[in-house]
């Protein structure tokens, strides 16, 4: 396999591995989330405006294989 | 796509830029703006609120003299009555005395003229027994 | 773009159409600079600083128009920045935070939200600043700065001391943090933004009507909360080293 191939295997890796941890925690988070809007409806503001941030936060995760996709499709230092 | 150039450079100075320009004509006049307002709504409320107790004195002040007159007007009506119950008393107590000294008055009058009448009946059953006995006897016993 | 030639499968796919990683460059002297993302970011600051001007030249007790929306907008910046840096300490941070904020929000929303492939280049094309590694770069390496001269004027070389404690053992991961905080920043900014353009551009190439029109409402909805996160995460960290108790670490 040369350098090339290797690349793209391993930025579609890369993102989609990416997106399995983040995927789980924004199902957690959003799961709890909304527990605690059935279980205190009085809260739902807050609690939405912080599982937004939280969710985004998971997101950049997913974000950061992203980046590693791109860097070895368009900017790959080894070919 | 991940090249460094001057343009990193260029707009972090373009960035402290924009900062700076918009902390003279964005957030210095309006935080002055909003800190003003905020001072001038809660002078008004001070002000409000003080007005508020003020006027809320006064009412106070005029119910207690409401009160005070009513307790008045109260006073006054029962003296009146009691007045007006006094004057009833003595006017009926006066006129009970008048109608008792009528009643006697008459009652007297009834009796002078009953004695008057029995007098004047003694007189006639004298003068009818008289007759009576001049007619059963004949006049010359009589006399 | 070198690896893409290699890449016959890739060549014939259409990506090349998407023309990722082209450049307008300009020279300046000796260094060469992305005209493409400076012409944007010169049309954002414009609009930043003239819907500044109109809303702060005829000040008013009782605010209507554009003041109104610009006081609603330094309202929010200001809450922000309040429930990140505290009662307290927010108010000098406010111009920074807030210009990262707007500066941010604008590039993103004026990059998803303007028709910039009308304008031609000679190459390359015009698209949000924040498309382009430098200007996020620029942004993460400023708060950077920014929350070390939080520190070091709050409390001057004693801020130094706020790596060896509680333990000294966390002494190499709390420098090793002072690379990540702008990396982390600067790479969510970026992957972020290209990440809509790109998705926006692929399906656009697939379907060319209606189809990507709720993929980019996801994009701007994106790119907003992004700009959000940006400036709350420089408020964290700036209140960290105002604090000098590193207990919270964020993405």
């Amino acid at each position: 396999m040369d350098i090339n191939s290797a690349s793209v295997i391993a930025a579609a890796l890369a993102i989609g591995l990416a997106a399995i941890g983040p995927g789980i925690g924004q199902g957690n988070a959003s799961g709890q989330a909304v527990a605690g809007i059935a279980r205190q409806p009085e809260a739902e503001g807050k609690i939405r405006g912080t599982l937004l941030l939280t969710l985004a936060f998971m997101e950049s995760l997913t974000i950061y294989g992203l980046v590693v996709a791109l860097v070895l499709l368009f900017a790959n230092p080894f070919a | 796509m991940f090249d460094f150039d001057a343009t990193l450079p260029i707009m972090a100075l373009q960035f402290l830029l924009l900062t700076y320009i918009l902390n003279l004509v964005f957030y210095k006049p309006l935080t002055k703006a909003l800190d003003e307002r905020d001072a001038y709504v809660r002078e008004n409320e001070v002000d409000a609120r003080e007005r508020l107790s003020k006027a809320e004195k006064l009412v106070k002040e005029y119910e207690l003299q409401i009160a005070g007159a009513r307790r008045e007007s109260q006073s006054i009506l029962e003296q009146a009555q009691a007045d007006a119950k006094n004057i009833n008393a003595q006017k009926t107590a006066e006129a009970q005395q008048q109608v008792q000294s009528e009643r006697e008055k008459a009652a007297q009058e009834i009796q002078q003229q009953k004695e008057a009448a029995m007098q004047s009946l003694e007189q006639q059953v004298d003068a009818l027994s008289r007759q009576i006995l001049e007619k059963l006897l004949g006049a010359e016993l009589v006399r | 773009m070198e690896i893409l030639d290699g890449l016959t499968v890739i060549n014939s796919f259409t990506l090349a159409e998407l023309e990722v990683g082209e450049h307008f460059l300009w020279k300046i002297g000796n260094f060469s600079v992305h005209g493409q993302v400076l012409i944007t970011s010169w049309l954002v600051i414009g609009l930043l600083v003239l819907a500044s001007v109109a809303a702060s030249q005829n000040i008013q007790r009782i605010p209507s128009g554009i003041q109104n929306f610009m006081e609603y907008a330094l309202e929010f910046i200001r809450d922000l920045a309040k429930s990140q840096l505290g009662e307290k300490e927010y108010r000098p941070w406010v111009p920074f935070i807030g210009t990262l904020f707007l500066f941010i929000f604008v590039s993103n929303w004026g990059g998803a939200l303007v028709p910039w492939k009308l304008i031609e280049l000679p190459s390359g094309e015009l698209a949000a600043p924040t498309n382009d590694i430098n200007t996020t770069v620029a942004l993460a390496l400023l708060t950077s700065l920014a929350y070390f001269y939080a520190g070091l004027s709050k409390k001057g070389l004693g801020y130094f001391k706020g790596y060896v404690e509680p333990i000294p053992i966390l002494l190499p991961i709390k420098v090793l943090e002072d690379f990540t905080k702008p990396l982390s920043l600067s790479f969510r900014l970026f992957g972020n933004i290209v990440a809509d353009e790109l998705v926006v551009g692929v399906f656009v190439l697939l379907v060319p009507l209606f189809v990507p029109l709720p993929l980019m409402a996801l994009g701007l909805f994106t790119s907003a909360i992004q700009a959000l996160i940006f400036a709350t995460l420089a408020g964290a960290y700036i209140h960290e080293a105002l604090e000098g108790h590193g207990e919270e670490e964020h993405g």
